[in-house]
């Protein structure tokens, strides 16, 4: 179907920037930064490369989509209010579900980078 | 938001999207302002890197996952509008369908039911009978005893009316008479309180007394489902039955096509019909049981029969008759015993309808395929007409993919209610014929269920169609490029495009004149049936069948003689009489005839059927007396005489006079007693309409060798004279013994009755020839309109360089007879392959009728020239002026 094809043509694109990201790590990210405070999606964007001190860059055409899907699976809800600008924004927020989602999230990805470093650590290298 | 909430509020969640992208743009361009980029830079940079808003909604969409089903709203509306346009397409393809499947299924189910079904009872698969029709009673109880522990399980049962009213009009029942196994073996579970058990088949009845089941129809009709019914009181026949149970109503009885009313245990068969020494119990050669027995698990039917072959010495040796010649003692059960699946129950109805059901089949099976051709054609026609639309849609940026989802939406939009077309006429269609193949006194009960699977399989077949033929144009639409959208199609140009839809109609053409034929071979078999002369005249004739099993039997004389002058007292009644076998009751008597002064004759040759009247019979049915005389008052205790028909007289005598003659029958067994033949009278039908006169020799009725328990009184009433006379004549004949019961039939409705096969058949085909005819009437007509507005430009043409309007008609009108005599000669040839098939269901008729065939193509002939001439004569009236402005 043609909706496919510009579909899977435009997640190629965002490939760029995910490539480094393991599949589900900017839902997780995403998660992380709105943990402390709601915040909406620019700012989400900014929190992201200032984080991580410029390494993840996502653009709008994955970030959006990554924000409605945790939206439409309840880890996060959206709504419009005054931002510090003064201006209405979208401000996403945690849900109690995407609370839960986010410690369970991160209690895996330490036990798999745990893992990772003891296959890549050097076996001597071990305290 | 669930899923159909964002499917729902598709525009807000647009706007919502809108301005959170646009919000982020401008926080993206202040920052960059900030960062000491011009605004102009800033806006520029800023949209760059947002990768297009557009695109960035389209992903988000995405993610909504109700992309699909708005698509799909969309194709809906815009296909349904597209088909209002044509509504006469929408009518026909609808109508083609839904009769299509319907038919079908209805057909499908009633063979289902009649042919293939299992009882509905444990593992029906088990179930054997024994090969050979009906046993008497000791036989049955024989083999009860010598099967036991050799197979799972054994029962018995008889079919028998009996009556619920205590004399005058009878109130008849069906009942089954079942051994006390019978539903034990069968594995089938009470409704209500229990069903009967060996302890009920008793003779006079078991420790409860007389015992009975019924149905739960019967429990319905005649006890408004009263949830105590266990222990209430039935009179049948007069004798007080108990009512134990109620048999759920799925299970409808062994035999397919008939139900029952109440099921008693055989032994209490002497209670409601006393009969001495041939009783029903005792008579050795009283046959009138059908035995079934259960295999036991992995028993096949070979080890199943050669175990009650084992033991068939000692069930014949216990069911063998002391008396009888001993020519039939010596035959007794001689040939081996043999069994039979009977995993789908007995039927009678089966073997008349086996033939006319697997015909029909055929028949309904030849209008799906036309109906589907119908279909196609005209979807393709219609497809053709939107070339143009097809390549403007492609060259505004729609895909391939996209234009197919679009036809197929539209092609589902015809099948989808044209599959709930067929089901409403499956429901209704199968329903009307098992009313159609009922007799009077005999309906048809059927179960009926609907079968889902096969009602599946026709609407997926024509969806599959109207899918197939509804995407082509989309195929073909792959070679159109953008450019087609403005050159080509704007003016109409031809395409090349009849490859398809020419063999179609023929097809049609040639599928139809089968149908024709058929209708016209068995529409000729009914009139020729219905109008055939049987020898007697069936108007103003009232047969009343008259239980006298309560009269003792050397008092039936005595009752056959004052039920006649009962009768003939009645105003109204123009003659009257009584005979043993009544005509075309089904009945029958026969007898071997030896002819005095010649060697006796073998096998059927030496055959007459028989029949035992009253003085006047003849006289009553308008059978015509050619010599001699009718049988007298006096010739009951006189020398023994019989009157003879024209068959018996030119079977045993050639052209000679039978007056005189003497000849010696069988009248009891191994007896031989001799009759002079005094009259002769003209053949009439005996048992049924379709056989041929049988030789038939009347006696008089007397009640001298073991007279049956029953009588037929005729009479024959003034014209329409029947509702004043029939009420009386059950007052008279209750006048002569008020124990009589009586159940009446008109000969009228008799002889209905006798053509209902032949009547079903012949007004089926009929119906589905004609439905046919008009579908392949509308298959040429669309082509063919099609073909003239497709060389509008042509034939504008054609005629601007003077050619008349008569050669524009001739021109279109050439190209229907093409397509017309292609069909007509593969039609033909087809009917003169196929139609030996139904030649045993044609009275008088060779299957390769030449007339038939004849008419029949004549009549496509005709059907198709005015299906053309229509769109013709339009081409005759283009307007080539017209023509050349548009070009």
């Amino acid at each position: 179907m043609p909706i496919l094809r510009r579909s899977r043509a435009r997640r190629a694109d965002a490939d760029d920037v995910r490539s480094d990201l393991p599949q589900g790590t900017l839902d997780l990210l995403i998660l992380k930064v709105l943990a402390p405070e709601p915040l909406h999606g620019y700012a989400i964007a900014q929190r992201l490369q200032q984080v991580s001190r410029d390494v993840v860059q996502v653009q709008q055409g994955t970030l959006y989509p990554a924000l409605h899907r945790l939206e439409q699976r309840g880890y996060l809800s959206a709504s419009w209010k005054a931002s510090d600008t003064g201006r209405d924004a979208k401000f996403y927020r945690l849900t109690k579900q995407g609370q839960a989602q986010l410690e369970s999230g991160t209690a895996s990805w330490e036990r798999l980078a745990a893992a990772i470093g003891l296959i890549l650590r050097p076996a001597g290298g071990r305290p | 938001m669930t899923w159909f909430g964002r499917f729902r509020r598709r525009a807000a969640l647009d706007r919502d999207l809108d301005r959170e992208l646009q919000d982020h743009l401008e926080r993206r361009t202040q920052a960059l302002i900030a960062a000491g980029l011009t605004p102009a830079q800033a806006d520029r940079q800023a949209r760059i890197e947002s990768g297009g808003a557009e695109q960035v909604k389209e992903t988000v969409r995405d993610v909504r996952g109700t992309r699909w089903a708005h698509d799909l709203v969309q194709d809906v509306r815009y296909g349904a509008r597209s088909l209002g346009k044509s509504p006469g397409l929408v009518i026909a393809a609808l109508l083609s369908m839904g009769l299509g499947i319907g038919a079908n299924a209805a057909i499908f189910s009633l063979v289902d039911a009649l042919l293939l079904r299992a009882l509905p009872v444990e593992r029906p698969g088990e179930l054997v009978q024994l090969e050979g029709g009906s046993w008497t009673n000791p036989i049955w109880e024989a083999v009860r005893r010598h099967t036991a522990g050799r197979f799972a399980g054994s029962l018995a049962w008889g079919e028998e009316r009996l009556d619920l009213s205590n004399g005058g009009e009878a109130d008849p029942i069906d009942a089954l008479m079942v051994s006390g196994s019978f539903f034990e073996t069968l594995g089938v579970r009470p409704a209500i309180g229990r069903l009967l058990a060996d302890a009920d088949d008793r003779r006079g009845g078991g420790p409860d007394g007389p015992t009975a089941v019924i149905s739960e129809r019967f429990w319905e009709r005649r006890f408004g489902r009263d949830p105590n019914i266990s222990g209430r009181g039935l009179s049948i026949n007069g004798i007080a039955f108990t009512i134990v149970g109620v048999v759920p109503a799925r299970f409808l009885g062994p035999t397919v096509g008939k139900t029952f009313d109440v099921a008693a245990p055989i032994g209490t068969i002497d209670l409601v019909r006393p009969g001495g020494p041939q009783s029903q119990l005792d008579g050795r050669w009283t046959w009138w049981l059908n035995i079934m027995l259960r295999r036991q698990p992995g028993q096949s039917i070979e080890a199943a029969t050669a175990a009650l072959r084992g033991v068939q010495p000692q069930i014949r040796l216990e069911s063998l008759p002391g008396d009888g010649p001993p020519k039939a003692v010596e035959g007794f059960l001689s040939g081996p015993l043999t069994l039979e699946p009977a995993s789908t129950g007995l039927s009678e109805l089966r073997r008349h309808y086996r033939e006319p059901l697997i015909a029909l089949a055929g028949i309904v099976g030849l209008v799906l395929l036309i109906a589907c051709a119908n279909v196609a054609n005209l979807l393709l026609a219609r497809a053709a007409s939107r070339r143009h639309e097809l390549a403007a849609r492609l060259a505004l940026g729609a895909s391939h993919r996209r234009l197919v989802r679009q036809l197929l939406t539209e092609s589902l939009l015809l099948a989808v209610p044209g599959a709930i077309a067929g089901l409403a006429v499956a429901v209704w269609g199968s329903r009307f014929l098992v009313a159609q193949i009922g007799r009077t006194d005999d309906p048809v009960a059927l179960a009926l269920p609907l079968d889902w699977r096969l009602l599946g399989f026709l609407a997926a077949l024509s969806i599959v169609t109207a899918i197939g033929f509804g995407v082509v144009p989309a195929w073909r639409a792959r070679r159109l490029d953008a450019a087609d959208a403005v050159s080509h199609a704007s003016h109409g140009r031809v395409t090349r495009r009849g490859a398809v839809s020419g063999p179609l109609v023929i097809g049609q053409i040639a599928l139809s004149l089968l149908l024709v034929v058929a209708a016209g071979l068995f529409g000729r078999t009914f009139s020729a049936l219905a109008t055939r002369d049987i020898g007697l005249d069936p108007d103003d004739l009232h047969v009343a069948f008259i239980d006298i099993g309560k009269v003792a039997p050397d008092q039936r004389g005595r009752v056959y003689d004052e039920l006649q002058q009962a009768a003939l007292t009645i105003p109204g009644v123009r003659a009257a009489a009584t005979s043993m076998i009544g005509p075309l009751s089904g009945m029958g008597w026969n007898t071997r005839v030896e002819i005095a002064g010649e060697a006796p004759r073998a096998g059927r040759d030496a055959m007459t059927f028989m029949n035992a009247v009253t003085p006047g019979w003849f006289a009553t049915y308008g059978i015509r007396l050619i010599a001699g005389r009718d049988v007298g008052p006096g010739d009951r205790s006189g020398p023994p005489v019989a009157v003879a028909n024209e068959a018996f007289a030119r079977r045993f005598f050639g052209a000679a006079s039978p007056i005189g003659r003497r000849v010696r029958l069988e009248s009891g067994p191994g007896e031989m007693a001799e009759v002079e033949i005094v009259g002769l009278v003209a053949d009439a039908a005996y048992r049924g309409v379709r056989e041929e006169f049988q030789p038939t020799l009347f006696r008089p009725l007397s009640p001298e060798v073991e007279p049956p328990p029953f009588t037929n009184l005729s009479v024959r009433t003034t014209p329409g004279g029947a509702q004043g006379v029939l009420p009386a004549l059950t007052r008279a004949i209750r006048g002569v013994d008020p124990t009589l019961s009586i159940r009446y039939q008109s000969m009228t409705s008799r002889m209905r009755d006798q053509l209902t096969e032949v009547r079903t058949i012949a007004l089926l085909s009929g119906f589905f020839g004609a439905l046919a005819l008009l579908l392949a009437a509308i298959g040429l007509y669309g082509v063919t309109s099609y073909g003239v507005n497709e060389r509008r430009r042509e034939i504008g043409i054609r005629m601007t360089l003077g050619a008349g309007r008569g050669a524009a008609e001739r021109f279109v009108l050439g190209r229907v007879a093409r397509l017309v005599v292609i069909g007509v000669a593969i039609g033909l040839a087809a009917s003169l392959a196929l139609s030996p098939i139904v030649q045993t269901m044609l009275y008088q008729l060779q299957p390769r009728d030449p007339a038939t065939m004849a008419g029949a193509a004549g009549m496509l002939t005709i059907v198709g020239l005015l299906a053309g001439w229509l769109p013709a004569r339009r081409a005759a009236r283009i307007d080539p002026a017209q023509v050349l402005r548009e070009g």
